[in-house]
């Protein structure tokens, strides 16, 4: 907010300032920032950073108070101009004008004074410079008067043409139901009930504390004007602005609460600058409507409060004394250990002993305050321990070689999810997304539920930019449970995805055809990721047909208690021609709720001092036999001494039979006791190799 | 004139023979483990070694020189023995050089690496944070995404209609609910939240994911991460603000780092403070970045509303507390020095994989 230093002038001497750098570093510090201080002619215009707080510095007066107080200088007049020192004549303004609250809680004083007989003309040159500075517009003499009254005091006001209201009569009421209103700049506004309105005996003619009505307002050939200035409730204003998308110099004071003491002053202002200009006399007396009655508040101030909210040991009584009564609080003195302020009318935002404590800490300079850490005692921990398991699965895949990413929960569903509708399904997704109901981007407006199109889309970005290996991994908030919405923490899940994509590894000394990441190297990532709570031979993988996963390629994986703990698929065809992807992306996601909270126990287990003996067994079966079934079935056997079981090698292509696969176990044997001969581990091997053949016809 | 020599001379003459010619063989060397056991053969095998000749004279000498005989040979065959030992060694190490001279590689070809993965640069940032609140005694919290009009404004003393709100631009979700639901503009609900849960005292820090309606450009994002403190226990005052944030960004930012407050305004705090850290480009004699201030305006800090400790069930006469809010992603920007936020969330490795850990 632009304003004069010039203009300050006439409220605080800018000398004691130490002009516009003394007024900057004093308003900083009382923590109303200058932005910036710039020359215009003879005059500084400073930009002001003024909080919502603090309606009453929105104005020249207001800010030489902040900045007279922080220098512990006089201020010039913070009483309202007394009525009487302006000339006037002719019948009474009450006469002439009549007005009438029919909301005495959303206004609670309509003030209005009459000027007859003026004539059309432009305001005095010193009005029209300062408007100008600040960045307003001069347009007549009525409307600068009314301006340069709400810049100079920060009580907003309004001109209308006397002899277009109807009746002489003001009417401050609800707007009936379909009334419509033209205002100032032309807009046909559409009222609703809740509405504020300014109105005549037939129609109304302002949107109370926004704008005037255009019909009502002076133009050239207006000879007698109303000058209104009224204190609207913050809450009424600011629905009707914000329905209306309206903002204006007065809707953004009344939001944030005017003074309703400053009425009378800020009329006689404008009455003066209008009567300089355009001639005219004032009606004797002012119209002084009343709605409920405000009241001043009184708040104690106790100086061991001071004390311990500000750790300042030093701050007495006299001080907060001192430098409340110059921010215009009325101060009296109950003992050395307290005091109690009544609150000015223009300071909306005061009403407890906190309040007070920052005023006199603003005056103090919160530069003086003292340094300390809290004595609080205690070790730190995290708190929610799914914090601690992201944290490793974020190590894990990190070590893994992959590259954190994060990307926007933004996304349409039906355009990016409805091909993982079977992995939403299998995670308990509500079938209508939670969306936004103002979204950044429109096409883009339901939360996501899964991470995978937007880790896909990143993929796809990184092959667009010359990329031929990709690993990308994401932590984030999915959301669209089914949860209670009372609770909206029910609503979100925590998951954690990855993507492989192209060579998986790249190096001169490799060959020159290297392997494109495929779907083992997913799934053992995923098993390793989840590895330090879950032994990977325990999870339960299950084939899952979504459609943006290759059918077949595709598994979801429970954790043994049979809940979903996450997917790992190879990207379709029909997913990668959405966005261009590479032949062989493989994707999963981890549902981290599912991840119990406590790592496996780590304790040592006692290992055999004698040499291992090993049994390799090849076999042919039908590709339809399921390794797990095959491994399961040998487990069950309990070959004597076997220490492990693994998958050696697969083979399939000549020498084979068509639909069948050439499988190579080997079978490592060790025992506690002594050493074991080949001959015995051999017989085991065999017993193995029976035992497959007769179970699933499978040819040794 | 010389006497012919009798058999124990001639004898001892091929002793002299044997190890003349034997040295001269050794000196020669062997260059393949066959030339090795050839030599070794001709000396010392069993039916026709030199060395074994040697002794099958014994019937030859007179018996009373036998003895002095026999010593020598014993002699010679100790000296061909050890000969051929170091021959072996010689052979044994030369047979070594050769497989390592095979085994040799340019050394200045490049090395096979792992693939090295990387954090993104705020959660590098946000888990510096973390360790200096760790370090400090804090404990890490955690809230929801989306979160109620309750928890997000109205506990934290912003009343409905407060113009305080349009500061947050917040996007609202379109579901009904008791108190309506939005995504979260600031971390500061998970003050009210654990307050609630585990009252006073209490020294948390939260960081987390929040959300405004910003259109997207190289300073503004609809999406981006703050840090919350706060303590809250009996006596905690603006000093302790004042020297907690001192000693954080001194930690953050390194030794000469100063700090400042001054009053601002947050519905949730009273009294209120800005946050300004001195520059970290000039170190506070003013630059571009810090538009010649000196100073960079980092957080919003200040002492717990009461009406905030009210709404979380905290008598605000027996505790007070400090709070301030940090963002990350600005932070990030400043500490790695890229130009643009939008870089965050593109996910592109060549920007992803650049950055390391902070200390």
């Amino acid at each position: 907010m632009k304003f004069s230093l010039d203009w300050m002038g006439d409220h605080v001497s800018l000398e004691a300032l130490g002009g516009a750098e003394g007024a900057r570093r004093l308003l900083d510090r009382g923590g109303l920032p200058v932005e910036s201080a710039e020359r215009s002619g003879e005059d500084v215009v400073l930009d002001v950073e003024i909080t919502p707080n603090r309606p009453d510095a929105m104005s020249h007066r207001g800010l030489a108070r902040e900045a007279a107080a922080m220098a512990r200088i006089p201020f010039g007049s913070m009483q309202p101009g007394e009525e009487g020192d302006l000339p006037t004549s002719g019948p009474a303004a009450s006469e002439l004008a009549s007005v009438e609250i029919q909301v005495p809680r959303l206004c609670r004083r309509f003030g209005a004074r009459v000027v007859r007989g003026t004539k059309s003309a432009p305001s005095g040159g010193r009005v029209r410079a300062r408007l100008v500075s600040i960045g307003a517009k001069p347009i007549d003499a009525a409307v600068d008067a009314t301006n340069y009254a709400l810049w100079d005091s920060g009580q907003p006001l309004h001109a209308f043409d006397l002899d277009r209201l109807a009746g002489g009569r003001i009417v401050v009421r609800k707007a009936k139901r379909g009334e419509t209103l033209v205002t100032l700049d032309g807009v046909e506004r559409r009222l609703e009930p809740s509405d504020v309105v300014v109105a005549d005996s037939e129609r109304a003619v302002s949107l109370a504390g926004i704008m005037g009505g255009l019909d009502t307002a002076v133009t050239g050939k207006t000879t007698n004007v109303l000058l209104e200035a009224a204190w609207w409730d913050p809450v009424a204003i600011r629905r009707t602005a914000r329905r209306l998308g309206m903002h204006t110099d007065a809707s953004h004071r009344f939001e944030r609460g005017a003074d309703p003491e400053a009425i009378p002053g800020a009329l006689d202002l404008a009455a003066r600058i209008l009567l300089d200009a355009a001639g005219g006399t004032l009606a004797p007396g002012w119209i002084d409507a009343r709605g409920t009655a405000w009241a001043r508040r009184r708040v104690v101030l106790r100086v061991e409060r001071l004390r311990t909210i500000s750790g300042d040991p030093r701050l007495e009584v006299d001080f907060a004394e001192d430098a409340l009564a110059r921010l215009g609080f009325a101060v009296s003195r109950r003992s050395a250990k307290r005091l109690t302020a009544d609150v000015p009318s223009w300071r909306p935002d005061v009403s407890i002993e906190e309040d007070l404590i920052e005023e006199v800490l603003r005056v103090w300079g919160y530069d003086r305050l003292p340094s300390r850490l809290p004595a609080t005692a205690g070790a730190g921990r995290h708190l929610e321990p799914l914090r601690v398991v992201e944290e490793t699965l974020t190590d894990g895949a990190v070590a893994a070689g992959l590259h954190e990413t994060y990307s926007y929960p933004f996304v349409d569903r039906r355009s990016d999810e409805s091909s993982f509708a079977g992995w939403l399904e299998a995670t308990g997704t509500a079938p209508a997304p939670l969306s936004v109901a103002n979204p950044v981007d429109a096409s883009r407006r339901d939360l996501r539920a899964t991470l995978l199109p937007g880790l896909l889309d990143a993929v796809s970005r990184n092959f667009r930019h010359g990329a031929r290996e990709v690993g990308l991994f994401e932590v984030g908030r999915t959301f669209g449970l089914p949860g209670d919405t009372a609770r909206p923490e029910t609503l979100e899940s925590r998951r954690f995805a990855f993507a492989l994509a192209g060579d998986v590894r790249t190096h001169w000394s490799a060959p020159v055809a290297t392997r494109p990441a495929d779907f083992f190297d997913a799934k053992g990532l995923f098993e390793r990721l989840v590895e330090p709570w879950i032994a990977p031979e325990t999870l339960v993988w299950k084939s899952l047909r979504t459609a943006a996963f290759v059918a077949g390629a595709a598994a979801s994986c429970e954790t043994p208690e049979g809940r979903t703990l996450g997917v790992v698929g190879v990207v379709s065809e029909s997913e990668r021609e959405k966005r261009p992807l590479p032949e062989r992306v493989c994707a999963g996601e981890i549902v981290v709720e599912e991840i119990p909270r406590d790592r496996r126990a780590a304790r040592f287990q006692p290992y055999s001092a004698f040499p291992p003996v090993v049994a390799d067994l090849s076999f042919s079966q039908p590709r339809t036999v399921a390794w797990e079934s095959i491994e399961e079935f040998a487990r069950g056997l309990a070959l004597e001494n076997l220490e492990s079981l693994k998958l050696l090698d697969r083979y399939e292509g000549s020498g084979v039979v068509e639909g069948a696969v050439k499988t190579t176990v080997r079978l490592t044997f060790r025992s506690p006791e002594r050493t074991l001969e080949q001959e015995e581990v051999n017989r085991e091997r065999d017993r193995l190799a029976g035992a497959l053949s007769q179970k699933f016809g499978i040819e040794i | 004139m010389t006497e012919e020599p009798g058999p124990a001379g001639r004898a001892e003459e091929a002793i002299s023979n044997v190890l003349a010619s034997f040295q001269d063989e050794a000196a020669r060397g062997v260059s393949s483990r066959s030339e090795f056991e050839a030599l070794k053969g001709r000396y010392l095998g069993r039916e026709k070694g030199l060395v074994t000749a040697l002794f099958a004279r014994m019937r030859e000498i007179p018996a009373s020189e036998r003895a002095a005989y026999g010593a020598r040979a014993n002699a010679a065959k100790r000296e061909v023995e050890e000969g051929i030992a170091r021959l072996s060694e010689a052979l044994a190490r030369t047979e070594t050089e050769r497989r390592e001279r095979a085994a040799a590689v340019d050394i200045t070809l490049p090395g096979r690496r792992t693939r090295a993965g990387s954090l993104h640069p705020v959660t590098l940032v946000r888990r510096r944070i973390e360790e200096i609140f760790l370090r400090m005694g804090y404990s890490i919290a955690d809230g929801p995404e989306i979160e109620s009009d309750f928890y997000n404004f109205e506990a934290l003393n912003f009343p409905p209609e407060h113009p305080a709100r349009d500061a947050q631009d917040t996007l609202f979700i379109d579901r009904e609910a008791p108190s309506p639901l939005l995504l979260r503009t600031h971390t500061s609900p998970v003050q009210v939240r654990e307050l609630k849960k585990r009252g006073a005292p209490l020294k948390i820090i939260a960081p987390g994911r929040v959300y405004r309606n910003e259109s997207v450009d190289a300073t503004h994002q609809p999406v981006f991460h703050q840090v919350e403190a706060l303590v809250v226990d009996r006596g905690i005052a603006m000093a302790d603000l004042k020297g907690t944030v001192e000693t954080f960004f001194e930690a953050l930012f390194g030794a000469g780092t100063r700090v400042r407050i001054i009053p601002t305004f947050f519905p949730f705090v009273e009294p209120g403070a800005d946050v300004h850290v001195s520059c970290i480009f000039c170190r506070g004699t003013g630059c571009r970045t810090c538009k010649g201030s000196g100073w960079m305006e980092l957080a919003g800090a200040g002492e717990v509303h009461p009406r905030v400790l009210e709404a979380c069930g905290v008598d605000p006469q027996e505790y007070s507390g400090f709070a301030f809010g940090l963002g990350l992603d600005r932070v990030a920007m400043m500490l790695y020095e890229f130009p643009d936020l939008r870089l965050l969330y593109e996910g592109d490795e060549r920007f992803l994989s650049q950055f390391a850990p902070l200390s």
